[in-house]
């Protein structure tokens, strides 16, 4: 069955942003459930494990948007 | 902001009714305009104007305008908030741009660079201010008209939405990192810190190619992370208020159900975006200062 490659870039697009998400949403939940964890058990420490955590945050976000970006160059290119 | 983009969208109306003419046998229609046209018109940058000095084309584009608008605006906020301080007590505006200087100064300068670090405070407070406006500028609704296609449409424009405004921003980031080091040890000293000392000299060939990788990747960091939140935030926005002609394309009544979700959700991404508007310039001006920390005080 002949296929229109643009079809396939379609659907890579969209398989790669569902796993971005997955990969993104994991690390910052982990991340997240850690801090939260860290501010129960040493609620003193509340405000530097907020900023080492929004730190964190914003690395693993870095990463997912350089794939995020990807998938929108395949579905629009 | 909503009425903003629903501007936008009248042209994203059409595009049905043009296809069907355009199947019909009839020539295309001059302004055929898809949802993703539609979505890169809101996002991609579109030229003013021409002003050729030689091999450059320095005419005044979309992003430069508002660029240089949300500079204006920084440099204006500031004026004001400095004019209320010769009055003594700030109030009022000066009280509330005098937090966030000092929360810059003392949380973010001070705290990863060291007691050197107010004299980065500055270059830290512009880049702070300048992508905290530009973010929330492009929430604001503002006329922009196309001189190419004569589409006019309101939309909020983000200059930092573009990759080479934040490529300028992320190479001053960059220079300030070198300097960093640079200042306080020299020129040779700073690079031959940036190889931890009792390293095994087989090791070398590996350190030092990881370091001089690593050197470039961090302001390249800066540069893809701002462009893509500002990018991300304006893409889901458009796509979501997209969602109405697309609806409507398959029965009006379909269109019509799905305004209020559509404009629910679309409103939701907005307050999401003013959230993310703070986090960015803030990211932005933490890492630079963690990395300017980073070279000026080496692994020992």
């Amino acid at each position: 069955m002949p296929t229109d490659p643009k079809a396939l870039a379609y659907f890579a697009a969209g398989i790669g942003a569902g796993l971005t998400i997955m990969g993104g949403a994991a690390g910052i939940g982990r991340l997240a459930a850690a801090a939260m964890e860290g501010i129960a058990r040493q609620p003193n420490a509340a405000g530097d494990i907020r900023g080492a955590m929004i730190v964190a945050a914003g690395l693993i976000e870095g990463v997912t948007f350089f794939s995020l970006i990807v998938t929108i160059l395949l579905a629009i290119k | 902001m909503i009425l903003g983009r629903l501007a936008a969208l009248a042209a994203a109306t059409e595009p049905p009714a043009h296809e069907a003419a355009a199947h019909g046998g009839a020539e295309a229609a001059p302004h055929a305009v898809g949802p993703a046209e539609v979505l890169m018109h809101h996002v991609v940058d579109s030229r003013w104007g021409d002003l050729v000095i030689g091999p450059l084309n320095l005419g005044p584009t979309k992003h430069l305008f508002f660029f240089g608008v949300a500079a204006a605006l920084v440099i204006l906020v500031v004026r004001l908030a400095m004019r209320s301080y010769r009055q003594g007590i700030p109030s009022g505006l000066g009280a509330a741009v005098e937090a966030l200087i000092v929360f810059v100064r003392d949380d973010i300068a001070e705290k990863n660079i060291g007691h050197d670090g107010r004299k980065f405070a500055p270059l830290l407070l512009s880049f702070f201010f300048f992508i905290l406006v530009a973010a929330l500028f492009g929430l604001i609704p503002m006329p922009s008209y196309d001189f190419k296609t004569g589409h006019l449409s309101l939309a909020g424009v983000t200059s930092t939405g573009n990759i080479a405004v934040t490529l300028g921003l992320a190479f001053i980031s960059f220079l300030a990192q070198q300097w960093g080091g640079i200042s306080k040890f020299g020129v040779v000293h700073h690079f031959l810190g940036m190889v931890p000392p009792g390293m095994p000299k087989a090791l070398l060939p590996i350190m030092i190619p990881v370091e001089l990788i690593g050197m470039f990747t961090k302001p390249f960091a800066l540069m893809i992370r701002l462009f893509a939140n500002m990018l991300a935030g304006h893409m889901v926005v458009t796509t979501l208020l997209l969602l109405i002609p697309l609806m409507a394309a398959i029965s009006t009544a379909f269109g019509v159900l799905m305004i209020p979700i559509s404009l629910a959700l679309a409103l939701f991404i907005m307050i999401l975006e003013v959230l993310v508007a703070f986090i960015q310039a803030y990211i932005f001006t933490l890492l630079t200062a963690i990395f300017i920390g980073m070279y000026a005080h080496p692994a020992h």
